[in-house]
């Protein structure tokens, strides 16, 4: 049996997880080593398997398929996984993040820990599922069962107000998820097969409003799950009941599921309907920028505060997809995996601060630099590398962001760039507060400065924090293949919308929305 | 006139082996039920009762997949009653749910109830002799017989806790609306042969079937059928009854009676219903899915909560009756509503089961306030119900989402697809009460009021283990379920 292969990957954190769930429920110590050594070495397969990957060609790779069942009218569902540029990248964050998020939960999980770590080792396998996952149904299954775990980790180990916010996360979600259950199902019969990189190649043939249909049903999923400005609401709620552990989760590797379901699905799979939704989507990502930057601003919690910082990160993500542009395709799957890292790393920090005084009020803060000064370090890069400062990642992929948008829309280009300043308003004036100023509060002045493990577990996020803002190709490079292909079938059914709206008697298209500056054709 | 009567040919036919085979589950359990009384009344035989009980549904089981595996389909009593590897599950199934239904409600009842439990298994026995009857039936008065063998023995079980005033109320409750549905059919089928000259499904002429006389008598046949699998505006009876018959025999009506009556309106629709009506059926599974779904949200006692859901439930399979005329694949509904119903035979038997065995060890209704704190002090239970929780919310990797996934696909293909877009909606609904249980069950501390049991029953708690086994494989590995269907 092959050790390095995806099926290894995705299911050994189940696996995990059942050793877990057998354990006498006294031996915290023996889940935690378990769950920690599964999780390690998911994080070292993950890891080797997306270096053994090359990024230059557009194809699957690893590909293991084998039939699962039969559907009755006789469509084959497999189980089929593979790892291509548009995964390879949130496959290593994923892989990556799990072994630092299970090192966290030593400080802030007391209680239920067998429970926690078994629904921490699921969450991984449903995580890694979706980004591998082939087959639309086994995408869906992988999907809707990634959230369950959530659900438990918020409902059971949250704060006060857990269980509204855990329901109203869990509906919210369900729901999207259901009318793309629809879109499903219209596409396994159209195509009398589930094989997504099959009805990849031939969605693109059917006709535009029907693309415009299918694309809006996978568009609600996953703009409820990234999440994009109007469907929003759950986050902040999300974040400021989970512990610590599910917010780096959340925020590193579950909201990433939408916007990797963006681009997979909805721009991939219905290239026609994508540009004609592309003004929509674009100016809902500026609107997120914008208005997530408000609410941030306003917010005395710095957990909720990092909330709504994500949601206009995210925005930046969703405009630089749908920019449609070489460098907004790359810039977005780039701040895909900076958010993870940067906003990651802020939980994890604000979880560590909170683990000392049980308090996330920012006023309740103030000069605590000087009595830990380590965390005031790491606080800092964590800051930085999400306002953006060139030479840390967040800047790369906010710049390719900016400029493919900027090809596409010049007023969205410098809607987006007042995000960035806001951005920065908003994360200063919260360090501020927090570390630097005179030590007022009594409470603060007996505060320990951060321990080796937590150290450690914070070390490799900031190296890659750094090494992406120096030689951002290096990632970039291994999405290179995958994205140049996806660039050039936009590129086609751009030009065969042009063609077909040029030709003399049509009607303008309807979408050809010509507000907000958008530039359509072969504008590159 | 008696020569006409009694045909010989006819005589033989019915004394062949090949109708002796075609109904052997039904016979099986026709000698079964025989024994039992048997047993009542010879005083050695009583220690037997529950070897009979089991072994009978052992034989009656064996003979059903006799028939599924060899793959044959034969019509005998002049093509009134059928058996091919349809009818062959569905007896599986009437037989998985009498069997989960009887093994959760051992030890159930109190000393007084229990000197009658005899009684109980001989009429759980004949309802089940009943279903049967009623999923090989292509004929409106044997379906009759096989409704009346069912309807009775329920009447009486749901009754059955003859000192307590909720139980004896549900038996006369479901009584009088059952009596009322029967008189329907009877109603219904009687302007049915008036119009066509039959009562077989074979020997009516399509010609006549669109008739308005016929049509009358259609709508009547299908609205008692409706008020078997409760479905809107018929559904009224079943919170209250669920509630208060016992809890053995809820999971016994919850998950066989739907599924006979199902059985059931697959061939009657395909025979009967006109095309027009796919529209009417459509809208009625929806109000049905919405009637379950709202009405199960404000519900704290579970067994009423779990009822509602089953309306609920009853209207997303009625979506794939709605969605039969239009879909291109033949057998299509038949096929996916045999896997909702294993799936929900499983679920809800499980679910049920399990609250049958807290309600029998607290001897109170099982509340949402009860089951608080139950994942602490017993882990394994409360796994088992959040399983089926989620089994029947439609998450995947579970047999219920697989089986919503058939039926919407069936409505998808015939065209229903703004239908199934409500339909799911309507579902997320559902998912805000079963996540309540859950709720309960995990983050919440235990009761004061309500302490949870310190220990769980051996039996039951292996046959909850069962059951989430069938509802994962379902789910995770459908292909041996799957593969048979065909």
């Amino acid at each position: 049996m092959n050790f390095l292969s995806l099926t290894v990957l995705v299911f050994l954190p189940l696996v995990g997880a059942l050793l877990v769930a057998a354990t006498p429920s006294k031996a915290v110590g023996l889940q935690r080593g378990i769950t920690l050594l599964t999780m390690l070495a998911t994080g070292v397969i993950g890891i080797m398997l997306c270096l053994d990957f090359n990024g230059a060609s557009a194809a699957m790779q690893h590909v293991e398929s084998k039939p699962w069942f039969t559907l009755p009218g006789g469509i084959a569902v497999q189980y089929k996984l593979g790892l291509d540029g548009i995964s390879v990248l949130m496959v290593a964050l994923t892989a990556l993040l799990g072994p630092i998020v299970m090192l966290s939960t030593w400080g802030h999980i007391h209680e239920r820990v067998k429970e926690f770590n078994v629904w921490l080792l699921v969450m991984q396998t449903g995580m890694l599922g979706v980004f591998l996952a082939l087959d639309v149904v086994l995408f869906y299954t992988f999907w809707e069962v990634s959230l369950v775990p959530l659900y438990f980790i918020l409902g059971i180990w949250g704060g006060a107000n857990r269980l509204y916010a855990t329901i109203k996360f869990f509906l919210y979600t369900v729901f999207g998820s259901l009318v793309m259950l629809i879109a499903v199902i219209w596409l396994m019969y159209r195509f009398d097969s589930t094989d997504i990189e099959l009805i990849t190649n031939q969605a693109g043939n059917l006709p535009g409003n029907v693309q415009l249909w299918l694309f809006s049903a996978f568009a609600l999923a996953f703009a409820i799950k990234v999440p994009l400005m109007p469907f929003h609401t759950w986050l902040p709620d999300a974040h400021t009941e989970a512990p610590t552990s599910g917010s780096v989760i959340l925020a590193g590797v579950l909201l990433k599921m939408g916007t990797y379901g963006l681009l997979r699905f909805c721009i991939a799979m219905f290239p026609a309907a994508a540009i004609e939704a592309a003004p929509w989507m674009m100016a809902l990502g500026a609107l997120g920028i914008v208005y997530g930057a408000f609410l941030a601003m306003a917010q005395t919690d710095i957990k909720k505060l990092v909330a709504c910082s994500s949601v206009s990160h995210l925005g930046y993500v969703v405009l630089g997809l749908f920019a449609m542009t070489a460098a907004g395709l790359r810039g977005g799957v780039l701040q895909m995996v900076n958010h993870g890292l940067s906003t990651g790393l802020l939980f994890l920090l604000i979880g560590m601060i909170y683990e000392r005084r049980h308090t996330r009020a920012l006023d309740q803060y103030g000069g605590i630099a000087k009595v830990m000064p380590v965390f005031a370090l790491f606080f800092v890069i964590a800051v930085l590398s999400s306002v953006g400062l060139p030479g840390l990642n967040g800047f790369v992929g906010e710049y390719l962001v900016l400029l493919g948008t900027f090809e596409r829309s010049p007023a969205l280009a410098a809607i987006a760039v007042t995000g960035v300043v806001f951005g920065a308003v908003y994360l200063l004036m919260a360090t501020r507060k927090m570390l630097f100023g005179p030590l007022v509060n009594s409470k603060n002045k007996t505060l320990m400065d951060l321990g080796a493990r937590e150290i450690v577990l914070m070390l490799p996020i900031v190296a890659l924090i750094v090494w992406m803002g120096v030689a951002p190709n290096t990632f970039l490079a291994r999405s290179e293949g995958s994205l140049n292909a996806l660039t050039q079938r936009l590129d086609r059914a751009r030009s065969v919308r042009t063609a077909l709206y040029e030709s003399p008697g049509e009607h303008q298209p309807p979408g050809a929305v010509t507000g907000f500056g958008y530039v359509g054709g072969e504008g590159r | 006139m008696t020569e006409q009567l009694i045909r010989p040919e006819l005589m033989a036919e019915i004394f062949s082996e090949r109708t002796l085979l075609a109904t052997a589950p039904f016979v099986a359990l026709s000698v079964g039920i025989l024994l039992l009384i048997l047993a009542e009344v010879i005083p050695g035989m009583r220690a037997l009762r529950k070897l009979l009980f089991v072994g009978t549904i052992g034989v009656a089981g064996w003979y059903a997949w006799q028939t599924i595996a060899s793959g044959t389909e034969t019509f005998v009593f002049e093509k009134t009653y059928v058996a091919n590897s349809t009818t062959g599950w569905w007896t599986l199934l009437f037989l998985a749910s009498t069997l989960i239904a009887w093994i959760f409600g051992q030890r159930y009842y109190d000393k007084s109830e229990a000197l009658f439990e005899g009684e109980h298994d001989l009429l759980l026995m004949s309802a089940a002799s009943g279903m049967v009857l009623m999923a090989g039936s292509r004929d409106l008065l044997v379906f009759f017989v096989g409704l009346e063998l069912l309807s009775v023995p329920l009447y009486t079980l749901s009754a059955f806790r003859r000192s307590r005033r909720d139980s004896v109320e549900a038996g006369l409750k479901y009584f009088m609306l059952g009596a009322f549905a029967a008189a329907t059919y009877l109603f219904g089928a009687a302007l049915i042969y008036a119009g066509t000259g039959s009562l077989t499904f074979s020997s009516m002429h399509p010609a006549d079937i669109g008739a308005p006389l016929v049509l009358t008598g259609v709508a009547l046949v299908v609205s008692s059928l409706f008020f078997k699998v409760s479905v809107f505006p018929f559904h009224l009876w079943v919170p209250d009854v669920y509630q208060g018959a016992p809890a053995p025999v809820t999971t016994f009506m919850a998950t066989g009676t739907k599924a006979a009556a199902f059985a059931f309106l697959l061939p009657t629709a395909a025979a009967l219903m006109p095309a027009s009506a796919k529209p009417l059926v459509a809208v009625i599974a929806l109000m049905t899915i919405a009637a379950g779904n709202f009405g199960a949200l404000v519900q704290t006692d579970l067994k009423r909560m779990l009822a509602y859901s089953g309306v609920a439930h009853a209207g997303t399979m009625l979506l794939a009756i709605a969605g039969m005329q239009g879909d291109p694949e033949v057998g299509g509904a038949t096929r996916a509503l045999l896997f909702y119903m294993a799936a929900y035979v499983f679920t809800a038997g499980g679910a049920f089961g399990l609250l049958t065995m807290l309600e029998a060890q607290t001897g109170r209704a099982v509340t949402l306030d009860s089951i608080r704190g139950l994942a602490k002090k017993r882990p394994g239970i409360a796994a088992a119900l959040a399983v089926f929780m989620l089994s029947l919310g439609g998450i995947p990797a579970t047999g219920g989402f697989l089986g919503k996934y058939l039926v919407f696909s069936v409505a998808v293909r015939s065209g229903l697809v703004v239908v199934a877009v409500i339909g799911i909606a309507l579902s997320v609904v559902a998912l805000g009460y079963y996540l309540r249980v859950i709720i309960a069950l995990y983050m919440q501390p235990e009761s004061e009021k309500h302490p949870v049991p310190a220990t769980s029953r051996m039996t039951s708690s292996a046959l909850a283990f069962v059951c989430v086994a069938m509802v994962i494989a379902l789910g995770c590995v459908p292909a041996w379920f799957l593969d048979n269907l065909r």
